[in-house]
């Protein structure tokens, strides 16, 4: 079976317990209706300590899982057992129309990863697939219906529109106040401050700057104390630059202005960006170059995978897919490992500087790959140089990805800079909590790999060296 | 306003407090003040981002080791990971004797994952790894990260404990007398621990000519290596001579005479009186630490062979004296005495380690052959008993032994599907484990739970793949 394999189960598992536990379930006569729509969806029912069966779906395109047992690990045993059966391939899966429990499960189902579209693409086999079916049944029209609830959704808009500005007029009086009362001490009250601030711009719709500046404390006390005062200059002016480009976004360009937008707390939902005319649509090979996990204050994790393109050519080469899951949920890792292989199109959020993207269509579910990511030749001052032209087009840029080559990780200290291996041009400084796992990195005389530059620090997400690859965890 | 003026200007005043300027520089900027203060955060904020990070002035000069072992292949790194994630220390022990006798190191990308593994074990795992546990020693404590085989009489201090006893008993065998010296040379610098390992290497070879030695360091602080000299001396002279504890002990030894027709004699030790019953393993260890066999047997005015005779019938005194044989590697005395009292190493295993010297590894398989007597275990022998049988050994049973195990009320009782309970004890037996029997043990495990075999059975299959790696 193509897409999920034993290495990948264990990758998933949250623990070795719930490996332990799925193993115990890896038999057939615990299950029912074991069954595939031949499409990547596998689905059955295995029963638990309750009166009815949990009901279990996994789609072998990205590893989504769904199962309805109250565990509050992600993915539960019942799901790390189904996906195994199919990856050892001893117990028949019989092929069958999806039930709809399944249907239900994919309708609902919206990541970045594309699943649905995986279900929906024109060229899937000819096989009664959950997504075609619920295609199958067009939606009725109602004309006057539609057009009052599409003046209904300007009203919103603009009522929006209006709140936010209001909202971007008290963020201003409130940088005043900061600059002011001087930012030398603003980190010792950054926390009760922002938080008063990034309230009043959840009310004012602005999520996205509200979710900024709620995240600005952290970043700032990240820092050494000596850096501090400088960054809060640094992030209280682009919190100006954010707002003063949105009062002014009309004579933005486009990009520009769907930059600031969505900065600010505009979202595009999945099939608008899909039925957008003139999006940057790139197909090819993609490797995952880099994940990241992290929960964020409003309680959301926020799950990032980085994929490489391996093939030079037209279009963006570094894209971004972004999954938030509530921290409640308990999953703590996204579905892609770093070296996997997919080939698809992506399709871009409209950006100057296309990042952030969605999986239009998949031809080929994420494999492993032992082979190295061809990360081209640019060398670091190269790739920062990419960074400052980057931040040179959007001024508010928060994170750069970092593709190099011929580079080596020194110490100073307790810490660790990643280097060019030739000279001493460029020193960007390792986010402190990788100095322990980065460390045997300082043996190898040159490398090179993938990052995440936030301005401060890099995170390390690969290093591809004569040893082997360094994976960030 | 240019990048330095921001800088030289506004940025005092932004950091400061833009409250207490006239705003002479910040009307530059707009007539409004408001706005040209907001202006003149964002614009002096953006000059700062596109500043470099500044590149240190040095950096550590990096000196990883030479490591010519050969590094665990890719695909065991990951199932390592696993095994290694809320195992018992007999399973790490396990694998790191296994990296050991292979001469495997790990990957040094799974160095700091496996930081506690390697931490406990780095004399294990090769070169790296003890560099890894050493970087952040300071330099003036630093010793070096030697192999075994590398050390030399010029470099041997600067190696971790075991590989010094190794080398300095490998030496004993060819040149007493230039071990000896050497150990002389870095006596004053040991701790007592050391002092107590190095010293065990003395026995290999014992001569007269170590007499000067051992009497310039009889008056030793540490209690154990005066133990040590004590014994090694005895052994040099020959003969009992003074012994304070060894008439310690005779006072507290009864003899009596049994049967009517054929008088024995049968010997029984009392304990003192406030030495309660949890104590009184240790308290027999501490009577009986100064004293040999020959001394006791002579002082008896039996055998050896008579004094565990006579001793038959009381469990204390059997383990005093099994204490005795095991340190003075009279196996076939304690193969007689475990006989008598097959619990003696569950008892043994609820003392301190010190007299756990140095042997090689003919005489740990005939030590166990001799204090393990599987099928007599009554009562069972707890799990931590199997533990410290592990940590004795250092390395598999033999066949023969772990056999017997496999057919012992103990190991039968264990494998009940319906037992509750970790898998410590599975672990254990499978770090025991030895080579040949590895399909058994698979093939008797089965009928378990996965959770209680799962590690077990894991450790296994890593030996296996590490033992056959070309």
């Amino acid at each position: 079976m193509a897409g999920i394999s034993l290495e990948k189960i264990e990758a998933l598992a949250p623990d070795q317990p719930s490996l332990v536990a799925a193993r115990k379930l890896v038999k057939p006569n615990g299950w029912s209706g074991l069954s595939s729509d031949n499409a990547g969806l596998i689905w059955g029912e295995c029963q638990g300590s309750g009166s009815s069966p949990y009901r279990v779906i996994v789609s072998e395109a990205d590893a989504g899982y769904k199962c309805t047992c109250p565990s509050r690990k992600f993915p539960c045993k019942h799901s790390l057992a189904l996906m195994w059966m199919r990856a050892e391939g001893k117990v028949t899966f019989e092929a069958a129309a999806t039930p709809e429990w399944v249907q239900d499960w994919l309708r609902r189902r919206r990541t970045s990863s594309g699943a649905p579209a995986e279900s929906e693409k024109d060229n899937a086999p000819r096989t009664k697939s959950l997504a075609r079916a619920v295609l199958a049944k067009p939606d009725e029209v109602d004309p006057k219906g539609e057009e009052r609830a599409a003046a209904a959704r300007e009203r919103a808009r603009r009522e929006r529109e209006a709140a936010i500005v209001a909202g971007l007029d008290d963020l201003d009086t409130w940088l005043v106040d900061q600059a002011e009362a001087g930012l030398a001490g603003f980190a010792a009250h950054a926390g009760k401050s922002c938080r008063s601030i990034a309230q009043r711009l959840v009310d004012a719709k602005a999520p996205g700057l509200a979710s900024r500046v709620d995240a600005l404390p952290n970043r700032i006390y990240g820092l050494p104390e000596s850096a501090r005062p400088m960054a809060a200059v640094e992030q209280l002016g682009q919190l100006h630059l954010i707002a003063e480009a949105y009062r002014r976004q009309d004579s933005l360009a486009l990009d520009l202005r769907a930059d600031v937008r969505r900065e600010v707390g505009w979202t595009q939902s999945r099939e608008a960006l899909l039925s957008e005319e003139g999006t940057v649509t790139v197909g090819g090979s993609w490797r995952v170059a880099g994940t990241l996990s992290e929960v964020q204050p409003d309680k959301l994790r926020r799950l990032e995978t980085w994929l490489w393109r391996e093939e030079p050519g037209e279009g963006p080469r570094i894209a971004a897919l972004v999954d938030f899951v509530p921290v409640a949920a308990g999953q703590t890792k996204g579905t892609y490992r770093t070296g996997e292989q997919i080939d698809g199109t992506l399709v871009f959020y409209p950006s100057s500087r296309p990042v952030r993207a969605l999986i239009k269509e998949v031809t080929s579910p994420a494999q492993e790959r032992d082979s190295e990511l061809a990360l081209g030749d640019h060398n670091l001052p190269r790739a920062y140089s990419e960074y400052e032209e980057a931040l040179a087009t959007i001024p508010w840029l928060n994170v750069w990805p970092l593709s190099f080559a011929d580079t080596r990780l020194r110490r100073n200290g307790e810490r660790l800079f990643l280097c060019p291996a030739d000279s001493d041009e460029l020193a960007l400084p390792l986010i402190s909590s990788q100095s322990e796992a980065a460390s045997p990195l300082l043996a190898m005389e040159k490398f090179s790999g993938f990052a995440l530059w936030d301005g401060y620090a890099c995170r390390l997400c690969l290093a591809q060296t004569p040893l082997g690859r360094w994976v960030s965890e | 306003m240019n990048t330095e003026e921001l800088r030289a200007k506004l940025l005092p005043m932004l950091l400061s407090g833009a409250r207490r300027d006239s705003g002479d520089e910040l009307l530059k900027l707009g007539s409004d003040r408001e706005h040209s203060l907001l202006r003149a955060l964002s614009l002096t904020g953006q000059s700062l981002r596109f500043t470099r990070p500044a590149v240190p002035s040095e950096f550590a000069v990096e000196r990883w080791p030479r490591d010519e072992r050969r590094m665990v292949p890719d695909r065991l790194r990951r199932p390592m990971l696993r095994l290694l994630d809320r195992s018992t220390d007999d399973t790490a022990r396990a694998l790191a004797l296994g990296f050991d006798k292979l001469r495997l190191r790990p990957h040094p990308f799974d160095l700091p994952m496996l930081d506690g593994f390697v931490q406990r074990y780095a004399d294990r795992l090769g070169a790296t790894a003890q560099f890894w546990v050493l970087r952040q020693v300071p330099a003036q404590r630093l010793h070096g990260y030697f192999e075994a085989d590398e050390l030399t009489p010029e470099n041997w201090t600067e190696s971790s404990l075991r590989p010094r006893v190794k080398f300095l008993k490998e030496l004993r065998k060819r040149d007493g007398a230039a071990a000896r010296k050497l150990l002389e040379q870095c006596w004053a610098g040991e701790n007592p621990d050391n002092r107590v390992q190095l010293l065990s290497t003395i026995q290999t070879g014992l001569s007269a000519e170590d007499r000067a030695f051992l009497e310039s360091i009889q008056k030793d602080r540490a209690p154990r290596v005066r133990a040590i000299v004590h014994r090694l001396l005895t052994a040099l002279s020959g003969e009992a001579g003074e012994n304070a504890a060894l008439t310690a002990c005779m006072n507290r030894i009864q003899r009596t005479k049994t049967e009517l027709l054929k008088k024995r004699t049968a010997l029984k030790l009392e304990l003192a009186a406030n030495v309660k019953e949890h104590e009184a393993n240790r308290w027999i260890q501490e009577q009986f630490a100064d004293v040999n066999l020959e001394q006791l047997a002579h002082a008896c005015e039996l055998s050896d062979r008579e004094v565990i005779d006579a001793a038959e019938k009381d469990d204390n005194l059997l383990f005093a004296l099994a204490l005795m044989a095991s340190r003075e590697k009279s196996l076939d005395l304690l193969d007689v005495i475990t006989d008598e009292l097959p619990d003696a190493w569950g008892r043994m295993s609820e003392l301190s380690s010190e007299d756990n010297l140095e042997k090689d590894r003919e005489e740990i398989e005939a030590w166990a052959g001799a204090l393990i007597k599987p099928r007599k275990w009554l009562p069972v022998v707890p799990f931590p008993a199997w533990s410290w049988l592990h940590r004795q050994i250092e390395g598999p049973l033999s066949a023969g032994i772990m056999r017997d195990v496999m057919a012992s009320k103990a190991w039968e009782e264990q494998l009940d599907p319906e037992k509750k309970g970790g898998s410590e004890f599975v672990q254990v037996m499978c770090a025991l484990c030895p080579q040949e029997l590895r399909g058994m043990v698979r093939a008797q495990l089965e009928r378990l739970e996965a959770d209680r075999k799962d590690k077990g059975w894991m450790l296994l299959d890593i030996l296996d793949e590490l033992e056959n790696l070309r």
